[in-house]
This record gives structure tokens, sequence and C-alpha cells, in this order.
């Protein structure tokens, strides 16, 4: 066992930091740089399809009719912000652990051209002709194969800069990260065969629709930012993991059982039942990744003021609130997989309430902390306005908390004052989305030289 | 290096195991089922569809219905489906074997559809409801001409046909009707 596995803390070597960095800035910075655009677009596309839901907002416009805004803005949140800034913040981290440099940027550059196109071709798509039945599947069927690809060249790089990393050291981030891609890839590929180019018979085609909802959920979304969750943690509180020997527990757990939870959202749909109750039980075995995480990350934040320590850096404030509110949404998705509890929650916002928690204040919260201390080292300049990262946290903290208080308190039944609350909550995220942008673009524009020139800054 | 294979067959396993046994499970048990009657020389259910509900459905799904209705009744010990009047029976995989694309649904903003055509008396009911108004606007106006939205285009015509086509209020054999 090497010294880092035995002391939970990521292996790096400052002095490389840079000369790792340099070769990455121009994909990372065309991925990240997308990304933020998508992140803008989709929440503007949520803050109109909320407003859709109102009867001021019905119009006799086809094109921004709510289910086509809805689809459209899902995708962008989904692949446009969270999938391009992973495969940025991914690739920089396990450069980073494993001491990569990058040669072929190009590729990943390419890749990620061509799953902007593909997006770019999808949204239209969606928004002119309509979305399908399958969320998170609703693209043209030619543009599939095209996002498989892109995502092959774009996206599995963490796999390679950890194959070839030096030393036999490895890091539960990089397990993580790594493991994520390669699950992605392949449950991407699968999904279009059994819902889009050969569709399975009838009802089997939900069962494989909600597969790989959890599966790129979970594994590619979630199991990305706990792995930045890992790195940031130990990074920042420059300490071990708490219970660190327990990391590959907590992985294997995790990839193992994730893909399990799957039909426990469609619990009295007409598939077979030994479907619904491998869904229930999956998520239930999903409390056991769930403690597991929480003791290595949270234990660690709870000794000696991490919690203050987290608070007072920009990059893990963000990321502690991220790996909160995943862990929070994975313990609600187990009681929600109650049968008797199920009942009285299905087909409500109840789903709604957990997605936000998961994806917004969890994973997209997780990528904010992320970027905020990659952008800097990877473009040479600071970020310039400390007013718009507070704006920043606080809008979208308080937009995802908005959003799932008004969506947890409609499943009951739709209130117009919640649905106010939802609506308020929406635009806050949008305006803490701009701050972010806003922010981003500067730094990126302000673009100082590569930051060879002054090794081991921070 | 031993560790990294590892790592990538296992995450490969990972996310091929429960695809393996619930997507390919679900498929050897539901592929082989087809149209049958609900008892001996009965008519064999589900009906065909009408050429029109083809077309409609085509609407159903472009104008994304799916976001706000489910097509699927719950059986009577998982919920109030039945007992609130959305069916006669629970929806069984056999109701949709005729089906190119499933239009199950998961959030209810509107009431569930699987028996609408079985509940709907007139045509005119039909164009009131996908016209949607509230507080005098309506939500697809665009599918209708007139000054009081009450000439239906094509598209509407076919997506009224395909909603009356919506039943599944015959007996079934896994689910006959008491
Ligand atoms: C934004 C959500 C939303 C969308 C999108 C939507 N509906 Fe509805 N729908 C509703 C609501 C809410 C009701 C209940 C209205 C009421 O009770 O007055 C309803 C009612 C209905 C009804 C009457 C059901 C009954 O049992 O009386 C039909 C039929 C219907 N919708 C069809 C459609 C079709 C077809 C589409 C797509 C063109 C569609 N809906 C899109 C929300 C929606």
């Amino acid at each position: 066992m090497t010294q880092e596995q035995r002391s939970g803390r990521p292996d790096e070597d400052r002095a490389r930091v840079s000369r790792v960095d340099a070769p990455l800035r121009g994909p990372f910075l065309l991925l990240f740089g997308s990304a933020v655009l998508w992140l803008t677009l989709g929440s503007a596309l949520s803050l109109v399809a909320a407003f859709k839901l109102l009867p001021a907002g019905f119009g006799s416009c086809e094109w921004t009719s709510f289910g086509r805004l809805e689809a459209a803005a899902r995708n962008a949140f989904f692949y446009g912000w969270a999938g391009n800034a992973l495969f940025a913040l991914n690739l920089w981290l396990l450069s980073q652990l494993g001491r990569f440099e990058i040669r072929n940027g190009w590729m990943a550059a390419i890749g990620g051209l061509f799953w902007n196109l593909a997006l770019i071709w999808s949204t239209v798509s969606v928004i002119i002709s309509g979305p399908g039945a399958y969320a998170l599947l609703d693209f043209p069927a030619g543009a599939g194969p095209v996002l498989a690809v892109a995502f092959a060249l774009a996206g599995l790089w963490p796999v390679v800069a950890y194959a070839k990393r030096p030393t036999g050291h490895s890091f539960a981030g990089q397990w993580f990260v790594v493991a994520a891609a390669v699950s992605f890839l392949l449950a991407f590929v699968l999904a279009q065969v059994t819902v889009v180019w050969a569709p399975a018979a009838g009802v089997a085609q939900a069962v494989a629709h909600s597969w790989y909802v959890r599966t790129a959920t979970l594994l590619w979304l979630g199991g990305s930012a706990l792995g930045l969750g890992y790195y940031f943690v130990s990074k920042v509180l420059a300490r071990p993991l708490h219970a660190y020997y327990l990391a590959s527990v907590a992985f294997w757990t995790y990839f193992l059982f994730a893909g399990w939870t799957a039909p426990a959202s469609l619990i009295g749909s007409p598939v077979p039942l030994w479907v619904q109750s491998a869904g229930v039980v999956g998520s239930m075995m999903m409390l056991v990744p769930v403690l597991l995480v929480g003791l290595n990350l949270l234990g660690a934040l709870s000794q000696e003021g991490g919690w203050s320590r987290a608070w007072n850096s920009t990059a893990l404030r963000f990321i502690s609130v991220g790996v909160v509110a995943i862990l929070f949404s994975l313990v609600l998705a187990a009681w929600a997989a109650d049968r008797s509890v199920n009942a009285a929650l299905r087909f409500t916002s109840f789903a709604e309430g957990q997605g936000v928690l998961l994806l917004y204040a969890g994973v997209s919260m997780t990528i904010f902390g992320a970027a905020y201390a990659a952008l800097p080292r990877v473009s040479g300049s600071r970020w310039p306005s400390a007013a718009a990262i507070h704006t920043h946290f606080w809008a979208s903290f308080l937009g995802a908390v908005g959003s799932a208080v008004s969506a947890f308190a409609q499943i009951g039944g739709a209130s117009q004052t919640m649905a106010f609350v939802g609506l308020v909550s929406t635009g806050l995220l949008l305006a803490g989305h701009l701050a972010f942008a806003a922010n981003t673009f500067a730094t990126l524009l302000k673009g100082s030289p590569a930051p060879e020139s002054h090794p081991a800054q921070d | 290096m031993k560790n990294f294979r590892y790592l990538v067959l296992g995450a490969l396993a990972a996310t091929a195991l429960p695809f393996l046994g619930l997507v390919v499970g679900a498929q050897a048990q539901l592929g082989p089922l087809g149209r049958a009657p609900a008892e001996e020389g009965g008519p064999l259910m589900p009906p065909l569809e009408p050429g029109q509900a083809v077309q409609g459905r085509e609407v159903y799904l472009s104008l994304g219905c799916v976001s706000c209705h489910t097509q699927q009744v719950r059986p009577a010990g998982q919920g109030r489906d039945i007992a609130g009047g959305l069916g006669a029976r629970p929806s069984v995989a056999r109701d949709y074997v005729l089906q190119p694309v499933v239009l199950l649904g998961d959030r209810r903003r509107g009431p569930d559809l699987a028996n609408y055509g079985a509940r709907i008396k007139d045509d005119d009911g039909v164009h009131r409801a996908i016209l949607h108004r509230v507080e005098g606007r309506d939500q697809f106006a665009f599918l209708y001409s007139g000054a009081k939205h009450e000439v239906p285009s094509d598209r509407a015509i076919a997506l009224a046909a395909y909603l009356r086509s919506l039943r599944q209020d015959y007996p079934s054999p896994e689910a006959p009707l008491k």
C-alpha cells in the first residue's frame, strides 16, 4: 500500500502543476467556455418554461410550448453544462493527480466541438419539431452516434491520464472520475440501441430509459462530482479524509448499486413486479455508499473546524454544499422507493424537488467549486470579481433551495404562492449563473500567458 | 497496471450488470407478448389503432404532452388511481404492445389519459380539453383558428382521434374486469 493510499491525501507534486496545466489550456478553455454558455442558455430556457406554466404565459407559438422548452432546458443543463464542464474538470483533475501532460489536446478539442454541434442540432430540433417520449434521449436519431464519438474523444481523457500515471499511486477521487467516464459511454451506447435504434418491446423501453437516466445521472454526473469532492475536501483541509480505508468500499458499492435503483422510478407501472422490486432493493442499498461517502467527506469536514475552513475557501464552500446535497437527495430517493411512500409521491412534483437537489444543489455546485480552483490555474489569471463570486454563491444556493422547497410544497397539489416561489427561485438561479458567466469570461479574456513562468503559485 | 484494468473492467461491469438484469430481463419476458383474447374465442386485445390516431400520436409526441400527462393506471394497492376513477383496472404490459413508442410518462400536472377515450362523450369536449383554457387563455391556441379558436386544424383533428382512441377498458388475460 502506498503512502497516499494510507494517508488518504491526493498524491500531487506542486512544482509540476503548471507544466501539467499548460498544454491543457486550449481544450480546457474551449470545453469550459461552452459549458458556461450552455448553463446560461439552459437557465434562461428554464425560466421561460416556468413562466409558460402560468396562464399569462400561454401563447400562440408552438416553438415555445412548455414541453419543448422543458426538454431543451434539461438537455442544455445536463449535456451542455454538466457534460462539457466535467470533460474539462475531470481532465484537469486527473492530469494533476497523475502528472499527465496531455499531448493530443486537439483531440479533446475536436471532441468538444462535435459534442457541442450535436447538442445545438438537438436543441434546435427539440424546439422546432418537438421532444421525444424519453427525457434525456430526445435527440434526432443521427445525433446520438455523433455524441457517442464526441464523448469518446473528449470524455475519456481521465482514463488515459490514469493509465499513464507514472507511479502505482491512486486516490479515491481518481477512481470515481475514471469509472464515471467509462460507465457513461457504455450506458449511452446501450441506451441508443435499446430506446432509439432498435427499441425494446413495449414497456421494456421504459425500463431501458429509467436505467439510462439513473446511470447517466448517478454514475456520470454524480460519480464525477463525488470524485471532485474527494479531491477538494482533502486538498483544501490539507489533511487525510476520515476513515479513508473505507473509501474503496464506498466507491465500489456506489458504482455497483446505482444502476439497480432505476426501476424505483417505475413502481406501480405496468412493468414486471420483479423489475420494480429490484429498484426498491437497489435504492435501499444505496444507503451503504451514502453512509460511507458521508463518513469519508463529511467526517473530515466535521473535524477540527473543517466546516469553517470550508466556508472560507471559495472552492470548498460550493463543494461542501454540493456533497451534502447529493447525499441528501440519495437518502430521499431511498425513502421514496418504499412502496407505500411511493404511492403518495409518484407522479407529483417530488421527483422535481429531488432532481433539483441532486443536479442543481449537488452536481452543479460541486462543478462551480472545482472551477473556482481550476480555472485560474489553467488560464493564468485570477477571478476578477469577488462580488460576483458572492452573488453567484448566494443566488445559486437560494435558487436551488427555493426551487426544491417550491417543488416539495406542491406535492399535495399546485399552489399559486409556491409556484411563484418556484418562478423567483428559477430567476435567482439564472441571476447566479449570469454572475458566474460574467466572471468566467472576464477571466478568460484577461488571460495572461500560460502559467509556466511562475510555478507553484497559490 | 493491474489496478487500472480492475478499475475499468469493474466500472464496465457495474454499468452492464443492471442493464443485463433489468433491461435484457424485461425484454426477454415482454418481447414475446402480443395481442390476446381475454377468454377463448374472444376478440384480440388491444384493438388495432385507427390510422388517424397513429398520426395523432405524432402530434402528442411533438407537443410534449408527455411532460404533463401520464398514460398508466396503477393497481389498487399502489396509489389512488382506480379509486380516483382513472380506470376500471390497472394497466398491464400487454396494453402497450402495439405502440411503437410507449408514452407512460412520469409526471401528472394534468390527469392521467390512459382511459381518456372511455370517459369523453363528444368531440367538442376533446377539443376544449386540448385547448387547456385557463382564465380565458388557451395553451394550445396554435392548433386552432377562428376568433374563439373554434376551428380545429388537421393536427388538432388527428390529436383528438388519438385521444379518443386511448382506452384500457377491455378485459385482458392479466387484468380481467370485475
Ligand atoms: C403544462 C402542463 C400540460 C401540458 C404540456 C399539457 N397538458 Fe393537458 N392538462 C393539463 C392540466 C393541468 C389539465 C387539467 C385541466 C383542468 O382540469 O381544467 C389537463 C387536461 C387535459 C385533458 C382533459 C383530461 C380529462 O380527464 O378531462 C386532456 C385530454 C389533455 N389535457 C390533453 C393534453 C394534450 C393532448 C396535450 C399536448 C398537446 C396536453 N394535454 C399538454 C396540463 C397540461
